[in-house]
């Protein structure tokens, strides 16, 4: 234990040597070798303690100290959390390629293109250039993929969250891992993070019903504005196929649009109804849509959501004026 | 054509062998695929980029070319564009490559700044291109161009500029990310960014990869439109991601599914790119994949032929086992097997090589080692996708085909001199044949002969055995098998000379008989002395092919019953009068893998096996003694 946080020490302070001191002028492709197998050692560290609270906290504590004789030697840099250790090898490079001092012969050798992919323990060679190589290639190939499908990227990402939630379920974490990711999402990431959400529930591997539950659980009963958010978010086709798959989600989605539903004001400016809350707004025609998808591929359905339907409409007055009752609407135009 | 094979023009003189290096007796005419490349223009420096020393101006009216692409290609990211780029991703390479030369010359950034303005902004818009970033070679120049106008000494403002954007592109390149909130995600989750685009690209490829699986629905009707019709596109987009691994499964799609749509063509562009990879080693694809490759294209299967040969030739004192080797891992027997068409370019390209090569004896061992592994994947294949071995030999006469590929394992050895007369005097009705019809149709003749010849050399198990009997038995008739081993090595017969030399493989068996048989009959000295000058020209004669001579004296000593002392003093005195221990020791790595793979009894095996290492033994304290240069000059006073 003793000698692992001072290799961590050790290591978060190569860190910083690597991104702002002079020092690195001498380095050759030995020492920048042996930098990233700390950094691969630091990776290893998350990976094994993470769910450790005992050696993450003593880690945690280790960090701090570090942390804050590295300020006082060198002020511009960053802290490195716990967390942060996870993508060690990265933020070494990052560091390097943003350190003036680096010697052009160690950016030429982590550039060389020439070098023979997947050779052990010349990894460092030719890293940038493997990795400008697989962006490339992603954009290059983004463009044959059928549209219609979840793009790859989401398919990806949704399949990672069901690892990492599979990880921390055996240790109760993964409602706290889901609302701390969520905290960090505002605007456009929210959105994002949505639709992550509804590819991770489409994944099909067997082993990941258990995950699958947590996450829809989680989704259902503790997040109901992100569910409002995926609902309104996702395109039809995509929403269509959470409904297939899973039955708790069906159900909420209906519940979903009737909340819309009854949240809706007649404008007698504009003859149609609206939503007033701006959180996004979703248009009377498109709740219509909604209706009417769901009903399609779930026919079942269609009976009781009327029934539900025609009752609210009766304790509204059971008016066929358009205008009156959003209910009495609905059903005029779903039965269309 | 006399061109040498580099560095080993000791394996082309064979003074002896009796073909002339006049093409007029077995010209063939040209097949009719015509070749990208000569056979043995592989051996000389391959001329893929223009290194031109081309004054200053046309560098800069090209580089406007260029910036004027550049600046299209970024405008739009239209399917237009994309395969505007794959396109122009050759020529773009031998541009940057002739860029980086002037660069390199040069030496002052400054001063390349000067005389080429507009580089800086074409090389950065050319690294933010994906099309030409994902392409190894543009890559990789377009590094070098940037280290190019890195100055390790700043000498000015302009410098200390180019070495602060060169850094700031190459960290942007690297480390930047397109899509912000996937990369929050990815930072919150702990995933690296390389893992995560790895992961993507390999989501990517499996999806399209599945969709090429797709088969096509159109069933012929040409108006109907099919999900062929994206097979182009999507090759075309491949075409620099021909060297990229992760991309091999989708590239291995589009190369074996089955043209059954006229739409599902693959592009051009995208083919040549996947050869030019194949021949600079750079592509990983599956063994099917690179079978697939070859059908759909000519010059990348001539380019694995020609490399085949070289690597063999090249290989000097490589054994037989190592060539076997060679050959199977070339892939070439196995595609051969399954494609009919692909053996019968094979063979056109051996025939070709065998004449230039004036009947050198290693490129006739490789056509033999080729064509028992090629039956052997023939055996291998399901029984319902065999086609007749005659489809595979189309052009060789169809009497003798069917016994010369009979192996000798598959007939007891007391018929393989049955066997052998049947064969020797069909071959010499044919030749006979040729040799009356001179005048009339004597190219036809001329060709009948070769193919029979060059069938023979396919087939030369049976050339071994008729060596090894005449080594064994005392026989009586052994005309026919000495016809043989002398038409094997001396095809022609311009000027009689086969004739001639068919009495001389007379005399050295004689000589041989004589100097192995137990107890050896009187003066062996003079018997030696005999069989040493068979293998000079003497006067009015050419002289005997050193093999002949060898695989006949090997095939003697290692079976003769007289002690081994003897049988290895006349070898040693042979190969040391004569200068030919390399032809030696050739002839008797053939003589042990032939017997290793099992043609004499249990009981006599182990006696073989000691000679035969006793003989080796000989060969190497030969070789070691003799220095090369010395060894050649032997070679060349024959």
């Amino acid at each position: 234990m003793e000698s692992a946080l001072r290799n961590l020490s050790s290591s978060v302070e190569l860190l910083a040597v690597a991104a702002h001191s002079g020092a690195v002028d001498q380095w050759d492709d030995h020492s920048l070798s042996s930098a990233f197998d700390w950094a691969r050692y630091c990776e290893h560290l998350f990976s094994r303690f993470h769910n450790n609270p005992a050696v993450r906290g003593a880690m945690e504590e280790q960090l701090q100290l570090t942390n804050g004789r590295l300020r006082a030697a060198f002020p511009g840099s960053t802290e490195v959390s716990f967390p942060d250790l996870s993508r060690c090898q990265h933020h070494l490079l990052i560091g390097l390629l943003n350190n003036p001092k680096l010697p052009i012969s160690i950016m030429k050798l982590l550039f060389d293109s020439n070098a023979p992919a997947d050779s052990g323990c010349v990894d460092v060679s030719g890293l940038c250039s493997r990795i400008i190589q697989c962006k490339s290639a992603c954009k290059v190939l983004s463009p044959l993929t059928p549209p219609s499908a979840v793009g790859a990227d989401a398919e990806v990402q949704g399949g990672l969250l069901m690892e990492r939630l599979g990880a921390l379920i055996t240790h109760g974490r993964a409602e706290h891992f889901l609302d701390s990711v969520l905290r960090g999402c505002e605007g456009a990431a929210a959105e994002h993070f949505c639709l992550v959400i509804a590819a991770a529930l489409l994944t099909r591997t067997n082993s990941e019903t258990a995950s699958h539950e947590v996450l829809l659980d989680w989704l259902l009963k503790k997040q109901p504005s992100t569910l409002e958010r995926t609902c309104s978010a996702l395109p039809t086709a995509r929403l269509m196929d959470l409904v297939k798959e899973h039955l708790k989600f069906r159900d909420a989605y209906r519940d979903v649009l009737k909340k819309w539903a009854s949240e809706m004001e007649y404008s007698i400016g504009d003859g149609e109804w609206v939503q007033s809350r701006t959180n996004p707004p979703a248009s009377f025609q498109k709740l219509t849509e909604h209706f009417q998808a769901l009903f399609e591929t779930c026919p079942s359905l269609r009976d009781d959501v009327e029934k539900e339907l025609n009752a609210l409409k009766i304790s509204d007055g059971d008016f066929d004026v358009r205008g009156l009752s959003v209910w009495g609407d609905l059903l005029s135009e779903l039965h269309k | 054509m006399t061109r040498r094979v580099n560095g080993c023009s000791g394996l082309l003189l064979c003074g002896g062998c009796g073909l002339t290096s006049c093409p007029h007796d077995l010209s063939l005419p040209l097949s009719k695929f015509t070749w990208t490349r000569g056979p043995m223009s592989l051996l000389q420096p391959a001329i893929q980029l223009q290194h031109t020393t081309e004054p200053l101006p046309s560098v800069q009216e090209e580089l406007q070319f260029w910036m004027d692409k550049a600046v299209a290609w970024g405008q739009a990211d239209s399917p237009d564009t994309q395969r505007d780029t794959s396109l122009h991703l050759r020529r773009l390479s031998s541009y940057l490559q002739e860029l980086l030369s002037h660069i390199n010359t040069v030496r002052s950034t400054t001063e390349t700044m000067k005389r080429l303005p507009l580089l800086g902004q074409l090389l950065g818009r050319l690294c933010w291109n994906p099309h030409v970033t994902a392409d190894d070679t543009s890559r990789g120049l377009l590094f070098q161009c940037l280290w190019g106008l890195y100055s390790e000494e700043p000498s000015d403002a302009v410098e200390r500029k180019a070495n602060q954007w060169i850094r700031r592109v190459l960290c942007q390149l690297s480390t930047e990310e397109d899509d912000a909130a996937a990369e929050k995600l990815m930072k919150r989750m702990g995933v690296p960014p390389k893992e995560y685009h790895l992961k993507v690209l390999t989501k990517m490829v499996a999806v399209l990869q599945e969709n090429i699986g797709k088969s096509c629905s159109s069933l012929g009707n040409i108006n109907q439109r099919c999900s062929c019709d994206s097979i182009l596109a999507t090759s075309e987009v491949c075409v620099p991601l021909v060297s990229c691994p992760e991309a091999a499964p989708l590239i291995g799609a589009l190369l074996q599914r089955p043209a059954t749509c006229v739409r599902a063509a693959l592009s051009e562009d995208f083919l040549e790119a996947l050869s030019s990879a194949f021949s600079r080693k750079v592509l990983s694809l599956e063994d099917q994949a690179v079978v697939s490759l070859w059908i759909h294209s000519l010059s990348s299967l001539e380019e694995a032929v020609l490399s085949l040969l070289e690597s063999v030739l090249s290989s000097k004192g490589s054994t037989p086992q190592r060539m076997v080797q060679q050959v199977s891992q070339s892939l070439l027997p196995k595609a051969c097997a399954q494609h009919c068409s692909i053996f019968l370019v094979v063979n056109d390209i051996f025939r070709s090589t065998l004449k230039q090569s004036e009947g050198n004896n290693s490129v006739k061992s490789l056509i033999q080692t080729f064509t028992s592994c090629f039956l052997r994947e023939v055996a291998l294949l399901q029984p319902q996708k065999c086609v007749s071995l005659k489809a595979f030999f189309p052009q060789s006469p169809q009497s003798v085909l069917v016994p010369l590929l009979t192996l000798p394992s598959e007939m007891p050895p007391e018929a393989w001199s049955h066997h052998l007369n049947w064969l020797s005097s069909s071959l010499q009705r044919l030749t006979e044949e040729e040799e009356e019809g001179e005048g009339r149709s004597s190219t036809r003749g001329h060709q009948r002969v070769f193919e029979a010849w060059f069938l023979l050399v396919q087939c030369a198990h049976w050339v071994q055995v008729s060596v090894q009997l005449l080594g064994t038995n005392r026989l009586e008739d052994r005309g026919p098998l000495l016809w043989l081993l002398t038409f094997y090595h001396h095809p022609t017969n311009r000027g009689h000379h086969r004739d001639l030399q068919l009495v001389q493989a007379g005399e050295a068996w004689l000589h041989l008989h004589a100097l192995f048989s137990a107890p050896p009959h009187p003066a062996p000295a003079d018997c030696q002395q005999l069989l040493v000058a068979l293998l000079s020209p003497g006067p009015q004669r050419p002289a005997l092919c050193p093999s002949l001579v060898f695989s006949l004296l090997l095939n003697f000593a290692v079976f003769s019953h007289q002690p081994l002392s003897c049988s290895t003093q006349v070898l040693h005195t042979v190969v040391r009068r004569s200068g030919l221990v390399e032809e030696a020791a050739c002839a008797l790595r053939s003589l042990e893998l032939r017997l290793s793979a099992g043609s004499c009894s249990s009981s006599d095996a182990t006696r073989v096996h000691l000679r035969i290492e006793a003989l080796q033994n000989t060969l190497t304290h030969m070789q070691a003694a003799w220095s090369p240069a010395e060894s050649q000059t032997h070679t060349h006073t024959l």
